[in-house]
């Protein structure tokens, strides 16, 4: 006789059964008896699980800004698998490793999962009713002026409902905040084409030059530019197109260059106009700037010697048309508005406008169009934060407190708002700052429209639909908060919408006929929308316009090197990491860095001569300081830098955020420096000086090369030949 | 079970090496890599582990080794003396190499890995008893051993995390050997369909992972069989036989102009995935 | 001197070795102690391993194989001697080999068993070990004949189970004098069961012998063969150090050696703990000795001509990593090995040493030590330098885990041999009788000698 529970499942465990044991354990309640779970009845499934059998549905990747479009597998209910949207011009099917990781973010085991209220130390969970009630309150009697509002990049019908609640509020303070943006380089654009961001064809050119765009790693959109680059080195009229790199710290870009030069840091405007020179084909005002950037003057200042130089000004009188970026290495200093304009100047020299730089398209829509983020921006919420100019501060899926120099001490400034309410994921550094911690839906639950900044061949909005049910019963959509806050203020205007999801289909079905619905009813429009994951549209037209204006280019010569600080930091941005908002997703920390294979951990790049003079092997962990501050961490010799600088990677070095993210590596922000770029007022990123100081400990770095440092040693593994062995024609 | 039976599997096991007479029929599924698109971005090893259950091991484990990426994307520089890697660095994609003659088949004591017909080089994860002689006879290190039972690990697949996990492919628990499959899952998927529709499968009905994700089409994969595939298309241009330990092209004197090549082809293992060489300008 | 004293009389046999039964020195104790403490600790790892995984090991990819298989080549190895002694020797007639090959025979059988030991603890999935056996299945799956391994499987249980019968054969005779010495109690009913009904007679000894020749001949190719077998587990692979064709003489003559040198260790041991100095005595050491010294320079001479062939090779791959053993991290132990195996063996030449027991004791240590490094450095780094740089391995250690298991190893066989020696005859009576009527032959062809046949019986 078996009298209890507990008796058979001993009997069971002494057979070896000790998974059956498990199963039977059910024998009592179960967690469904219970009333914490439900049951799915596949009998009379939803139409849209199918049991064993995925279904897909398209939507918009959120990881970054680039906006490329995704096809999620669904099966039984869960989304598994991310894929590129083969019908998105700007990703054709494709998707990079961040926007992979992104199921990661979705079923982040760290999430925040309800409504959390401070008290003291700790947060308490309260009711979606109860913060909303708090708000309300909060909001009485506070000026519009007094109220705040922060958030990253935004686009489509969230920004106009944002739009709507702060005209409500009658608040004008929005700050858009990126702490990874290419924020100079579109006021140089500005300056020289009539537009922030072309439309850059990669594809169409025979030569380009970059200084320092990683563009197939980090800047604007990587896997658009990524598919360009293919077709640019399969070659126009089967001639491979030739990348020269100019940077001082090598990118996953200048890692694929065929030529790859260390420029001193700061000298990227010199060595562009060194190059004009070289050419030879300017005149006039540009002939008379170029004057005495000889290349003996250039080689010097810059670092490149005086041949390549030659070759590189051969190559481009050759090979037409070329194109000549301005990337983030460019732009980080006090004077990369000069950088950048002397790079740009160098297609107006070479006639690229027009060729390889074309008009951008837009969408017709212009409330729709991205709101675009800065770091200058967070610089005047940080003063006016400090003057204790709000009283109310709302935080949107951002982390400034993470990303913002030491020196701004954002945390304390935040702190001087009497009310802080952040919209956010994870209780990550910022949101442990706030008053209320509101938990958002990922984006694989949450509806959406978003229009990119970058769109490729044609105007488009991308869909964002919810791909499963929502994770967790308390998480709710920023669309849905928005509404819900707007209807606290104008209760009138927007009761006909129930739900984030009606405001944005009586929205999109309001433009049926501009968005190309016109011949469909709503039902159909709606569904094919949908099904389509993007709204494709005639683009609105845009012009160049192509002055070469020499005016305001002042270079400065290269900088001195300072006696205290001697060496220069790069705080680097990586294709795995970007800003440090993705370092909570495992597949992301385990997925090795590109150029120093290092994992789980923040690491200094040292040039290995510079390393023997200073005296530091491969796992020394040094001390890195600067005027600001001090961080630890380990070295990694690396001759891709310039041996006057050195490099720590952003996005590591989380104090909060989770499991994945918390504890591992350092954060470079808390010891930049703050420096800003001279007339834009953006964050100076490449403008901090640190010495270099051994603490005498050692680690062995872990990295997923091996001991010999990626040595070949004479195998036939990686095998590489130059353009003039091969008869690339033969090819398919 | 009989001693007629033991020698007539061993003929069919045993036959499908490249230079026996039988020839592939209707699938030899391959790959090609053109090392000159290949970017190093990682896509590709990622979109492996969202696709075929891989486990993040963490810091710890990962400085012991014991990582499982069965794509991994290698990075050499040049080994002269320069100052600078100033024509950047050589990405290298590595994953199970598929090959004819597979050295780690011929040792394993239980037949754990084996042919197929349509040529690829398969684990068994339940006859495998984890002796690990496979990976020790590999020459390219593919070969990825469960030195935990990662399922049950703290943070491996914590709650909700666990949702994600692919329910085509097998969750490996601890002591197998695992590796590269050519996402055998979906290959599987798509002969089926085809076989029910009375034909076979057609170029692009097909993507492994890896291929699927790369944003520069480095990856091409497909049925090297079938004239139609770009993979045929590609060996066929870059004159590499499959059943060759050397090929003719570079034979000749001075060598050849094509960028085709397999790593190792020397130790006859005849691997299904033919490289193309990074190419660099000699012009700067 | 001669190797056993001519008047030493049958009954004093009997009684001398019946006492190795009762009570032998208090140092048995402390040996036994220690053997139950290092084998307690090897099952503590193990069962830590086996609820964990084998990364507890701190094995990794590429480095897949460590000291478990290094430590199973150097039991297999050790297995080796017993044989040369009980059977080669028997075969040729060396009749010094007749108080120690019992002892050395139980040490082969209990280095085999250990050696089996290192194949499961070796295995990632151990519970599901069977599927390398050729059983009925209704799936009609084998084996994969193909692999070394299999035939490594099948090679050890075959001369395991052949060195367990010869072991039991060859003892029938004093298992009979046991029974019939011993006061009643379980061991009594015991040698009684193991005894066989064996009474001496004519009949009975006529099969005998031809039994345990037949035996003898049998295991000798199959000692050979073992070890050329696991020879083959490297051999038949494609790796770097591994893929060489002098592999089996090599191991073979390596498992000789290491044999050789544990029966000097052990031969040391038994004779001071059970006091066998009468039988086990300093000319029998030291021919002993001069076998070793012997195979020692055999297996020196095997290892230039590894060394030389590869390097003259072409094979640049296999020279790397010849030079990397010599310079890089393994360096110290790859000289290590060179010392112990090639070096101090050079002790065994001078002739004052050849029965200086604390000299042979500590150099016998030595050689094993060298022998067990030479089995690391097969196995270990052609992992850590093989054909691919990319994965070449830094992180090589083994953790303590995996040296636990190691000594456990030690432990374990200790355990079981101290436990035989005790529990049965570890000298052999009747033939050390046999020997002294050998000996005395000539002494009553001289007409000096008693009458006395073996016929007769050995009671």
């Amino acid at each position: 006789m078996i009298d209890s529970e507990f008796d058979r499942r001993d009997f069971l465990k002494v057979l070896g059964w000790g998974g059956a044991a498990v199963a039977l354990s059910g024998c009592g309640n179960t967690s469904i008896e219970d009333g914490k779970e439900t049951v799915v009845s596949y009998v009379q499934a939803k139409d849209y699980v199918i049991p064993g059998v995925a279904v897909y549905f398209n939507s918009t990747c959120a990881q970054c800004d680039a906006g490329c479009s995704i096809t999620g597998k669904i099966r039984e209910g869960r989304v598994l698998k991310l894929e590129g949207n083969p019908e998105s011009p700007i990703n054709r099917g494709k998707l990079c490793g961040l926007g992979q990781a992104s199921v990661q973010h979705h079923y982040n085991p760290d999430r925040v999962r309800e409504p959390l209220l401070r008290k003291g130390d700790k947060g308490e969970t309260i009711s979606w009713e109860k913060a909303y009630g708090l708000i309300n309150e909060k909001l009485a009697g506070v000026k519009g002026d007094e109220i705040a509002f922060l958030t990253g990049e935004m686009s489509g019908h969230q920004k106009v409902l944002l739009g709507n609640y702060m005209d409500s509020l009658g608040s004008g303070n929005h700050f858009v905040y990126e702490a990874v943006a290419p924020a100079v380089v579109r006021a140089a654009n500005l300056k020289a084409y009539g537009v922030e961001m072309p439309r850059y064809r990669i594809d169409k050119a025979k030569v380009m030059l970059s200084f320092g765009a990683d563009f197939l790693g980090t800047w604007v959109s990587p896997v658009h530019f990524a598919q360009q680059y293919a077709a640019f080195r399969k070659g126009v009229d089967g001639q491979r197109g030739v990348l020269i790199q100019a940077e001082s710290k090598m990118t996953l870009t200048g890692a694929n260059a065929d030529r790859w030069l260390a420029v001193r840091p700061g000298t990227e405007g010199i060595l562009a106009l060194g190059i004009i020179n070289a050419l030879g084909i300017a005149t006039g005002d540009v002939a008379e700037l170029v004057k005495d950037y000889d290349k003996a003057r250039v080689s010097r200042d810059t670092g490149v010697e005086p041949s390549h130089i030659d070759k590189i000004a051969a190559i481009l009188r050759l090979r037409s048309p070329s194109l000549v970026l301005a990337g983030s290495a460019a732009e980080g200093y006090v004077h990369g508005m000069q950088n950048a304009e002397a790079i740009n100047l160098l297609n107006h020299v070479l006639g690229n406008v027009g060729k390889t730089i074309e008009a951008p398209v837009s969408v017709p829509f212009p409330q729709l169009a991205p709101s675009k983020g800065s770091t200058a921006s967070l610089k005047k919420l940080n003063d006016d934060l400090a003057s204790g100019k709000y009283k109310v501060l709302f935080s949107i899926a951002t982390n400034p407190v993470f990303t913002a120099p030491a020196s701004y001490k954002f945390g304390d400034n935040m702190a001087k708002a009497g009310f802080k309410v952040a919209f956010a994921h994870y209780l990550d550094e910022t949101a442990l700052q706030a008053d209320l911690v509101l938990p958002l839906d990922s984006e694989m639950e949450d509806w959406g429209t978003h229009v990119p900044e970058y769109l490729a061949d044609a105007a488009q909005i991308n869909i964002q639909q919810p791909l499963m049910e929502r994770l967790h019963a308390n998480t709710r959509g920023m669309g849905d908060i928005l509404l819900a806050l707007v209807k606290q203020r104008k209760p009138e205007e927007y009761k006909a919408f129930d739900d984030y999801y009606g405001f944005l289909r009586f929205a999109m079905l309001q433009n049926k006929n501009a968005l190309g619905g016109a011949e469909k009813d709503d039902d159909n429009f709606w569904n094919d929308t949908l099904s389509n994951g993007i709204v494709k549209l005639s683009p609105a037209s845009g012009a160049l316009s192509a002055k070469a204006d020499v005016g305001g280019i002042k270079l400065p010569a290269p900088k001195e090197a300072d006696k205290q600080y001697p060496l220069r930091l790069i705080a680097s941005v990586t294709s795995n990491l970007r800003d440090g908002r993705h370092t909570n997703q495992p597949w992301i920390q385990e997925s090795p860095d590109p150029l120093t294979t290092i994992v789980w951990d923040s690491w200094v790049e040292i040039h290995p001569k510079k390393a023997a003079e200073l005296g530091v092997v491969e796992g020394d962990i040094v001390k890195v300081t600067s005027r600001t501050g001090s961080i630890s961490a380990q070295v990694y010799l690396f001759p891709g830098i310039h041996p006057e600088a050195v490099s720590i990677p952003i996005g590591r070095g989380h104090e909060a955020m989770g499991r994945y993210a918390k504890g591992y590596g350092v954060n470079p922000f808390s010891i930049m420096d703050a420096v800003f770029e001279r007339e834009t007022g953006e964050l100076a990123m490449h403008e901090t000086n640190v010495n270099i100081a051994k603490t005498g400990q050692r680690v062995i770095v872990v990295k997923d090369e091996g001991p010999v440092g990626g040595k070949q040693m004479g195998r036939r593994v990686a095998v590489s030949r130059s353009t003039d062995q091969v008869d690339l024609s033969k090819e398919v | 079970m009989s001693v007629t039976n033991l020698l007539d599997n061993w003929a069919a096991v045993r036959h499908f090496h490249p230079i026996d007479d039988k020839p592939h029929d209707p699938y030899k599924w391959a790959m090609a890599i053109d090392l000159d698109a290949c970017i190093g971005c990682n896509a590709c090893a990622v979109a492996c582990y969202a696709e075929n259950n891989l486990p993040v091991v963490g810091r710890e484990k990962f400085q012991h080794g014991q990582v499982m990426h069965w794509m991994r994307i290698e990075r050499y520089w040049n080994e002269d003396d320069r100052e600078f890697p100033d024509q950047g660095a050589e990405f290298m994609p590595m994953m199970c190499q598929q090959c004819e003659a597979a050295p780690c088949e011929t040792v394993c004591p239980v037949g754990a890995t084996n042919h197929t017909q349509d040529g690829l080089n398969s684990q068994i994860y339940n006859r495998c008893i984890g002796s690990r002689y496979c990976s020790a006879n590999c020459p390219y290190k593919v070969r990825y051993f469960n030195w935990y039972d990662y399922p049950t690990t703290d943070n491996v697949w914590p709650a909700e995390m666990n949702y994600q996990l692919n329910p085509d492919v097998t969750v490996r628990g601890k002591g197998v050997m695992e590796k590269c499959t050519f996402c055998v899952q979906r290959l599987r998927a798509a002969e089926v369909t085809a076989k029910g529709e009375g034909r076979i499968v057609r170029e692009g009905e097909v993507q492994t992972a890896c291929q699927q994700s790369c944003p520069t089409n480095a990856i091409s994969f497909g049925n090297l069989v079938d004239p139609e595939s770009r993979v045929h298309k590609q060996w066929k241009a870059q004159q590499v036989d499959l059943a060759k330990d050397e090929q003719e092209k570079d034979k000749q004197e001075g060598g050849s102009d094509l960028r085709g090549y397999r790593i190792f082809e020397d130790l006859r293992a005849y691997p299904s995935v033919m490289y193309l060489e990074r190419v660099r300008e000699s012009a700067v | 001197m001669k190797d056993i004293r001519e008047d030493i009389a049958w009954a004093k046999i009997n009684q001398d070795v019946m006492k190795s039964l009762e009570n032998p020195r208090p140092l048995y104790w402390v040996i036994l102690f220690f053997a139950v403490l290092t084998f307690g600790i090897g099952i503590g790892c193990e069962v830590y391993q086996y609820q964990m995984g084998m990364g507890v090991a701190n094995l990794d990819n590429p480095h897949v194989w460590g000291l478990y298989i290094a430590t199973f080549i150097f039991w297999i190895g050790m297995s080796h001697s017993g044989t040369l002694l009980s059977a080669i020797l028997h075969l040729m007639h060396a009749d010094w080999r007749k108080p120690i090959y019992r002892f050395a025979e139980a040490m082969t059988t209990f280095s085999l068993m250990t050696a089996g030991l290192f194949v499961m603890v070796h295995l990632g999935r151990l519970w599901q070990f069977y599927y390398a056996v050729p059983y009925p299945n209704e799936r009609w799956v084998w084996p994969n004949f193909q692999s070394p391994l299999l035939w490594d499987a099948m090679a050890i249980f075959t001369y395991l189970s052949s060195s367990v019968l010869f072991l039991f054969v060859g003892m029938i005779p004093d298992l009979a004098i046991a029974r019939d010495n011993m006061h009643s109690g379980w061991r009594k009913k015991l040698y009684t069961l193991l005894a066989l009904g064996w009474e001496g007679t004519d009949r009975q000894w006529r099969n005998f012998r031809v039994t345990y020749l037949t035996i003898a001949c049998f295991l000798i190719p199959l000692a050979v063969s073992v070890h050329s077998i696991v020879a083959s587990d490297f051999g038949m692979s494609q790796q770097p150090g591994w893929h060489v064709t002098s592999f089996p003489p090599y191991f073979v003559a390596g498992a000789l050696y290491s044999g050789c040198a544990a029966i000097i260790t052990l031969f040391i041991i038994l004779r001071y703990v059970f006091k066998f100095e009468d039988y086990m005595t300093l000319p029998i050491l030291k021919k002993i000795v001069r076998l070793t010294f012997a195979i020692a320079m055999v297996w020196t001479y095997l290892n230039c001509v590894e060394f030389a062939s590869v390097w003259y090779s072409h094979d640049a791959v296999s020279k790397d990593l010849l030079i990397q053993k010599m310079t890089g991290p393994y360096a110290p132990f790859w000289w290590a090995m060179i010392f112990c195996g090639s070096i101090v063996p050079l002790v065994f030449a001078i002739k004052r040493f050849q029965t200086n027991i604390p000299v042979l004791f500590a150099t016998s240590l030595l050689l094993n030590l060298g022998m067990w490094l030479e089995r690391w450095m097969i196995v270990s780094p052609t992992f850590s330098h093989g054909y691919y740089p990319w994965t070449w391995d830094h992180d090589q250690w083994p953790s303590m885990i995996q040296w636990g298991i190691v000594f456990g190893s030690f432990g374990w066989f200790t355990l079981l041999f101290m436990v035989f020696c005790k529990m049965f005859p570890s000298v052999s009576m009747y033939e050390v009788k046999e020997m002294v009527y050998h000996r005395t032959l000539h002494l009553k062809n001289n007409g000096t000698a008693v009458e006395q046949t073996v016929e007769q019986g050995v009671h």
